[in-house]
């Protein structure tokens, strides 16, 4: 176990040292940062050429990426262009934000796919299952930036529920959390559905049933804990994405996240944030899958870590 | 099989005219009265304003920034020693009177008694270590320092009077001086403790002090008590709120959680103007638009191709139908805020017969086809490109509009001449004085300008830099709008209106024609 994991972890260390490859020299495919830096005032050409020389950009390629990588070793990923902030404070600002909405939306997610896919499987053929399929059907099709403005148009404007922006109590976490938790509850629902009918068509489910225990608590206890396991996998996968992948929620809500961040940066080619936010998220994305990897065998005690998950 | 899924698309397709009649009803109402009753939500707030703008704009560093927001909120934080009205007249701010003692040297008598938010007294030692950071090895690596470079130095004089030496005669020194760089600092607080706090906890002279600041969420001023304006400020408390959206930002007006909205879109307007309780407020920028020319490329180098595409678009018209009205025709590269506008001067007029003649003599085959690039993410544009290609293939030309990336666009396509035959160009011009967009637009191989040269202009360009007479940069400048008017290096399209959304309990808010936003004689009923 402790093997495996020390494995995984190296793993992590070459998976880390591609992408600062693969992120470094994208971002400077396209773009220049001082040119963008200019948007107001008056940007001569001499005074481009210093602020270039004054921000190591002028350096060649292979010596910035060594400042890079020299820099990731000690975990400091540079300071910003645009606020000179450094990178690492920038990250951890938003990362409360950002888990808070990324377990919000599991979390709704989670509170309606799992009744809508196993009654939908229980009820399977049925108009319980039918409507169950068409609900995960538009929640996969709706769009989130048109499903949060309506969210806003009708809890925000018209009820006077729920806030619309910002990130202060729980109650700004509902409208958000919905949103992405709709989208997400859409596949999952489905996933859900289909593991449950799967593990419901094995003969331990008709034995457990020929036992005499109520329909319910064989469908909760035997089918439900075993379809748990692709259920889960997909959570973990997603989480990871989510703390990245939110920002169109990130914009309509206003929430400070991470996604937004790198979003921002791109759009001001702003290298130090988006190298030290894909390298942050990458990290976070290889532990999340250990963590799943790790959590197989507490749902299922016949796998065992390092053997049966490879 | 079949048949379920024949009965799943027409309940999608019921469901789907369900949740647009949903989303029309609320649309509509939403047009109508905002709250039911007709109350205004945000009455009972108290002696305060809340503000939302679109973006932070991440550090309040004088000398780090390049940011229109940033001098939203730091206008009420900072002064310079030249302060600018929201009428864009140049007065006396931290220095009571100033006067050039020759062509290199200004003095500024400075205001006495008046103390940083931190206590820290302002006086000559701070003026000069402002100048001295701005222009020494902390400023340098900021974008602010090359504005200032014509300053050589500041020598302080006594306790309220400081000489500056300048390298150059710089004609728009004094209105460069009413912000940005140039805004004065308290030298102890940033000695103390470094530059990195300051960022997060700015401290200046102005009629607010910041007392909170949480990045990307929101800014918090309160009430500046030791202002040196008499009775100044009325407010006790201004807080800004980060809200990217637009359309959020429009429902937390109408939900009265903010009271003033920056950054109203065109297709708005009507949704603020038929509320209770909001006001609608517009006012010209200093920003201009233009489809620009790129000379080095054929046919483009004729400048009868390029006046001729200039008469075959009707300007009037994309102002009134895609910008809603919200929009100024132009008849240079520059609005009619800028010193240097030349008045005598009317934009092309629309005239596709005199267009056709003239593409005819220049030998243009009927169906050429030109490039135009434009940044993907404004909406607006697009439209008004679209709107151009009708109006060129009324003459003849086909316009094929490619799309990318902004920021590509700007830092990369432009400079290189990569950017097709036409391109988008915007222009802000902070210190509304003509030099600033000509020079940069004109000169031989500035950044944004890989390709126009025109002798003439070269001269008329060194010659306004050369004096700080304005009588005589003015006539020089109408010479030069009128050269570049013939020679047509663009087609100029609109001067930019910003629309303010403002709830009516808040009086006496002027929208500022540069982003400026002035707060110390806001009030509230």
């Amino acid at each position: 176990m402790l093997a495996y994991v020390i494995r995984r972890l190296l793993h992590t260390i070459l998976v880390v040292f591609v992408i600062s490859l693969i992120i470094f020299f994208s971002v400077r495919l396209t773009g220049d940062p001082v040119s963008v830096m200019f948007s107001a005032g008056e940007p001569s050409k001499e005074a481009i050429a210093e602020l270039r020389s004054n921000l190591g950009l002028d350096k060649p390629l292979a010596i910035q990426y060594g400042i890079f990588l020299k820099g990731l070793l000690t975990l400091d990923f540079g300071e910003s262009f645009r606020s000179g902030m450094p990178v690492g404070t920038l990250i951890f600002e938003r990362l409360w934000a950002t888990i808070a909405l990324a377990l919000g939306g599991i979390f709704v997610a989670i509170l309606i796919a799992f009744p809508v896919g196993i009654l939908s499987a229980v009820k399977r053929g049925t108009g319980v299952d039918f409507f169950g399929r068409i609900f995960s059907l538009i929640g996969i099709s709706f769009p989130n930036f048109w499903l949060g403005i309506m969210l806003i148009l009708v809890f925000s404007v018209q009820l006077q529920w729920l806030p619309s922006s910002g990130f202060e109590s729980i109650k700004h976490l509902i409208l958000p959390s919905i949103t992405l938790g709709m989208i997400l509850s859409g596949i999952l629902a489905r996933l859900v559905r289909s593991s449950m009918l799967e593990v419901l068509n094995q003969q331990y489910i008709s034995t457990a049933k020929s036992k005499g225990i109520s329909e319910w608590s064989v469908i909760i206890k035997h089918g439900f804990r075993n379809a748990l396991l692709p259920t889960v996998t997909f959570l973990g996968m997603q989480f990871g994405s989510l703390l990245g992948g939110t920002v169109i929620v990130e914009q309509v809500f206003s929430w400070p996240g991470i996604g937004r961040l790198i979003i921002d940066a791109i759009n001001q080619r702003d290298y130090p944030v988006i190298q030290g936010g894909v390298i942050f998220l990458a990290i976070i994305m290889v532990v999340v899958n250990l963590l799943v990897d790790l959590s197989y065998s507490l749902i299922d005690p016949r796998i065992k870590a390092g053997r049966g998950s490879q | 099989m079949k048949l379920r899924g024949w009965k799943t698309l027409i309940l999608l397709m019921v469901l789907t005219l369900f949740l647009a009649a949903c989303s029309g009803g609320s649309s509509e109402t939403g047009k109508g009265s905002d709250s039911p009753t007709g109350k205004n939500p945000a009455s009972d707030r108290g002696n305060e304003v809340v503000i939302g703008l679109s973006s932070d704009p991440q550090s309040w560093d004088p000398i780090d920034t390049f940011l229109l927001d940033w001098s939203t909120v730091a206008t009420s934080v900072f002064e310079g020693l030249v302060e600018r009205s929201l009428d864009l007249e140049l007065q006396p701010g931290l220095a009571e009177s100033w006067e050039y003692l020759d062509d290199s040297t200004l003095e500024f008598k400075l205001r006495q008694g008046v103390v940083f938010h931190n206590g820290e007294p302002f006086n000559a030692d701070a003026v000069k270590f402002t100048f001295d950071r701005l222009l020494g090895e902390e400023g340098q690596k900021g974008p602010q320092y090359s504005n200032y470079k014509s300053i050589k130095e500041v020598e302080v004089v006594d306790e309220f009077t400081v000489k500056m030496h300048l390298q150059s005669p710089d004609p728009v020194l004094l209105t460069k001086l009413a912000g940005y760089g140039a805004v004065i600092v308290p030298p102890k607080y940033v000695q103390e403790k470094g530059d990195d706090h300051f960022n997060n906890n700015p401290v200046g002279t102005g009629p607010f002090k910041m007392t909170e600041y949480k990045r990307d969420q929101q800014f918090v001023l309160e009430k500046n008590a030791d202002y040196w304006k008499e009775g100044l400020p009325k407010l006790d408390k201004v807080t800004f709120k980060v809200i990217p959206e637009s359309s959020t930002r429009l429902a937390e007006l109408q939900t009265g959680k903010i009271d003033i909205m920056k950054r109203v879109e065109v297709a708005q307007a009507a949704t603020v103007k038929q509320s209770d309780f909001l006001e609608l407020k517009d006012v010209g920028t200093p920003t201009v638009f233009s489809l620009r020319f790129d000379t080095a490329q054929e046919p483009m180098d004729d400048v009868r191709v390029r006046q001729a595409i200039n008469y075959a678009i009707d300007k009037d018209a994309i102002i009134k139908e895609i910008l809603g009205g919200f929009g100024k025709p132009i008849s240079t590269f520059q609005s009619d805020l800028s010193f240097g506008n030349n008045p005598d001067l009317k934009p092309y007029p629309y005239d596709p017969e005199k267009a056709k003649a003239l593409l005819a003599e220049a030998g243009v085959a009927e169906g050429t086809t030109l490039e135009v690039f434009i940044p993907g993410n404004d909406g607006n544009f697009k439209e008004i490109t679209q709107a151009v290609s009708f109006y060129l293939e009324e003459v003849g030309i086909k316009l094929n509009i490619n799309s990318v990336d902004g920021t590509t666009l700007i830092s990369d396509l432009i400079p290189k001449g990569d950017a097709g035959h036409m391109y988008r160009n915007g222009w802000g011009g902070w210190t509304l004085d003509y030099d600033n967009t000509a020079y940069l637009m004109y000169h031989e191989g500035e950044q944004w300008n890989p390709t126009f040269k025109d002798e003439k202009v070269e001269e008329l360009l060194a010659a306004q830099r050369a004096t700080v007479d304005q009588e005589e940069r003015e006539a020089i400048f109408m010479e030069l709008t009128t050269l570049l008017y013939e020679l047509a290096p663009e087609v100029n399209l609109y001067q930019a209106v910003d629309l303010y959304a403002v709830n009516k309990r808040v009086e006496n808010f002027q929208p500022p024609h540069e982003d400026r936003m002035r707060l110390e004689e806001v009030t509230v009923k």
